[in-house]
């Protein structure tokens, strides 16, 4: 008996192991960028964003992300900034996140 | 009389002339084989031409005199022109005394080097009327006075018009060592001839030096020579791969550490070691790491400081790409035929288009001026990025990413192409320099010509047509900031000067002009963090609150942003000060 064609889905699970995640490429770009650490995820990145204008890049998912261990996609995503620096000049914090992004795309280009 | 020039103590100097050739003529013939054929061309096209003979007067002026050197501070360039000159003197004039001497006969280069021991018991009197003796030793005494300022400078640079030097490695050590004795030594064995010890230590000295040479610091004295020519014959550093030409400005360096003082990394932010004396070091014996690479404003402060003109910021960017770059693969397709543009571009054969660049975007209060000012000056316009659209392409080159930044230049001109715009205004001087080094709008090599103004010309240009009037409101006292990429980078000084007297005073800073500080928020640096960007404004802004003006201005929307935050003067961009004064 198959199942009934409902024209929808459940969907996949999304959640998230925190134990299981490798952290260690996390912990390597945060112990080269310290500051990464004290964004509160505000989102003025992803608001200004040149990139983020054009497409569904979303940088601070990307980063959070990035920061619990969900590699995946990331580099790809990360190659969409065009890393004209608004990012930089809203952030709150003072983050330098045009090197998050080039640190992300360095330490995260096998995944 | 019969002399053989030959005694053992001649051989420390015989087998350092010999590496120190050696080494040289095998890195020189290598680099220049490995040239790449576009650049080997020029070679044979120009070097018959006046660019050769340009390039020996400026061999006497550089090489010899130093004369940029002077121009740092005198002290140092009679230093430094007291061991160029005096010595190739000694040489040459050595040369003349052996003919003098002992007529025309082949004499080893020892013979003439050693001439004093070699002709112990001849007499030495004036010969043609010329007492060489006497000119000798005026010339020995001219180094040595060079080499006591030397020693001085070791422990009070500062005299010599440097707060800091460079940090020396065991090589410069060792050569430097060298060179030292080498004069000393030279007036010992000459005052007393029959002394052998004394020659043994002026030969091993010579050796000593002649074989650290190429491999330290020194190598400038002979790297400078064909330096200067292939510059004059037109071969360039480029910023998307590192060069064999690149190899003769890296050993052209002598790491005399006259750009370090003016960088305000050093001074204002606590970096020591990334300076381009250091970059070009660590580059030179390949252990060139990303943090030095990356670690830099490229405000271009040091490369205008530069005695031996090296393109210190081509180089980085070399590096840079070497380091980090990678080929572009499409993965900016996603912003490919994308035109958020809006308004018309006006008729004819004049058809103006804005580009207001990411930063302007940030900025509104720049946008609502410069709306107001094309009302008010009735000019149509077309606003090529005002609801968003592709970055100008600079920040991706800035970081090494030349074949990404490539797909922006290809997607703007063909948005620019596309609504057959005449002229472009940008108020963003990093994506003028773009447009102005990289675009090629303005040649007509890919399209009809493009003229790209940045708006501090536009205004000039508006101002001196009559088409826009400003009206006095009360005397106002303003500073100017020149930004780094709008002055050292596309040379513009005067017309933002022009539009401030137009509507009130200025005063400058103590640094200005192609002097002037950065901001601190280089787009080029993406190592250094919030503190250092902020430390480094306030000084700048210390700067200029001592001049006492009431406003500062610049023309430059990231300068702006950066200066606010070390400042308590207003900061305004020059287009809103035109806003406030339109008639």
């Amino acid at each position: 008996m198959s199942a009934i064609e409902w024209g929808y889905g459940i969907n996949a699970p999304r959640t998230m192991d925190l134990d299981r995640n490798d952290i260690g490429p996390a912990r390597e770009i945060l112990a080269e960028m310290p500051e990464w650490g004290a964004c509160i995820a505000c989102g003025g990145c992803t608001a200004t964003c040149t990139a983020g204008n054009l497409t569904s890049f979303n940088f601070r998912r990307v980063h959070t992300l990035v920061k619990r261990g969900e590699y995946a996609g990331a580099w790809a995503e990360m190659n969409k900034c065009m890393l004209c620096g608004k990012c930089r000049l809203v952030c709150p914090r003072g983050i330098n996140t045009r090197g998050v992004v080039r640190l992300i795309k360095r330490k995260l280009g096998d995944y | 009389m019969e002399m053989t020039f030959y005694s053992g103590f001649v051989i420390p100097f015989i087998v350092g002339t010999s590496v120190l050739f050696a080494v040289i003529l095998y890195k020189y013939v290598r680099w220049m084989a490995r040239l790449p054929r576009r650049d080997k061309l020029l070679v044979w096209r120009r070097m018959f031409s006046v660019a050769t003979l340009k390039g020996l007067w400026e061999c006497f002026t550089e090489c010899l005199l130093h004369r940029r050197i002077w121009r740092v501070n005198p002290l140092l360039g009679y230093m430094h022109t007291a061991f160029a000159l005096g010595w190739f003197l000694l040489i040459v004039v050595g040369w003349v005394e052996t003919v003098a001497y002992l007529g025309w006969r082949f004499v080893p280069l020892q013979g003439h080097i050693f001439f004093d021991y070699f002709t112990q018991g001849m007499d030495h009197g004036p010969r043609w009327g010329i007492d060489f003796e006497l000119i000798m030793d005026i010339l020995l005494l001219y180094v040595l006075s060079g080499l006591a300022l030397a020693v001085f400078k070791r422990f009070r640079s500062r005299s010599l018009g440097m707060k800091r030097t460079t940090r020396l490695t065991l090589g410069d050590r060792t050569a430097m060592g060298a060179l030292w004795f080498v004069f000393p030594m030279r007036l010992l064995a000459e005052s007393f001839p029959s002394q052998l010890p004394l020659w043994w230590g002026y030969s091993i000295a010579l050796g000593v030096f002649f074989v650290a040479m190429p491999f330290s610091r020194y190598m400038h004295i002979f790297t400078e020579i064909p330096l200067i020519f292939l510059r004059r014959w037109g071969i360039r550093s480029e910023a998307g791969r590192e060069k064999s030409f690149d190899h003769f400005q890296l050993e052209a360096c002598s790491r005399c550490g006259v750009c370090i003082d003016p960088c305000q990394l050093q001074r204002d932010a606590g970096f020591w070691n990334v300076q381009s004396a250091y970059f070009i070091r660590d580059r030179r014996y390949n252990n060139l790491t990303r943090y030095v690479a990356d670690n830099c404003l490229l405000c271009g402060r040091c490369q205008r400081s530069c005695p031996v003109g090296l393109e210190l910021d081509t180089l980085r960017l070399g590096s840079r790409w070497t380091l980090s770059g990678a080929p572009s693969n499409g993965r900016f397709n996603y912003a490919r035929g994308v035109d958020l543009s809006s308004g018309a571009a006006g008729s004819g054969d004049r058809r103006v288009g804005y580009f207001a660049g990411c930063m302007t975007l940030l900025s509104p209060r720049i946008l609502r001026a410069m709306e107001r000012i094309f009302d008010a000056a009735g000019e149509p316009v077309w606003w090529a990025d005002r609801d968003g659209g592709v970055c100008c392409g600079r920040p991706l080159k800035l970081s090494g990413d030349l074949d990404a930044a490539r797909d922006m230049m290809r997607m703007n001109t063909e948005l620019f192409r596309n609504h057959c715009i005449t002229m472009l205004v940008t108020s963003c001087p990093i994506c003028l320099r773009v447009f102005r080094e990289d675009y090629r709008l303005d040649t007509g090599v890919d399209g009809p010509k493009i003229e790209v103004l940045h708006h501090s010309e536009y205004f000039a240009r508006l101002i001196a047509e009559g088409r826009l009037t400003l009206k006095e409101v009360g005397s106002q006292l303003f500073t100017y900031h020149d930004p780094c990429e709008l002055g050292r980078g596309c040379g513009i000084y005067d017309a933002p000067r022009e539009i401030i007297a137009a509507v009130g005073s200025l005063v400058e800073p103590t640094e200005t002009r192609s002097k002037a500080l950065c901001c601190g928020s280089s787009l080029a640096n993406t190592a250094i963090n919030d503190i250092a960007q902020v430390r480094m404004a306030q000084t700048v802004g210390r700067d200029f609150e001592a001049t006492g003006a009431a406003t500062l201005v610049t023309a430059c929307p990231l300068c702006k942003k950066a200066l606010a935050r070390g400042t308590s003067l207003p900061v305004q961009d020059l287009a809103e000060i035109i806003e406030h004064h339109l008639a």
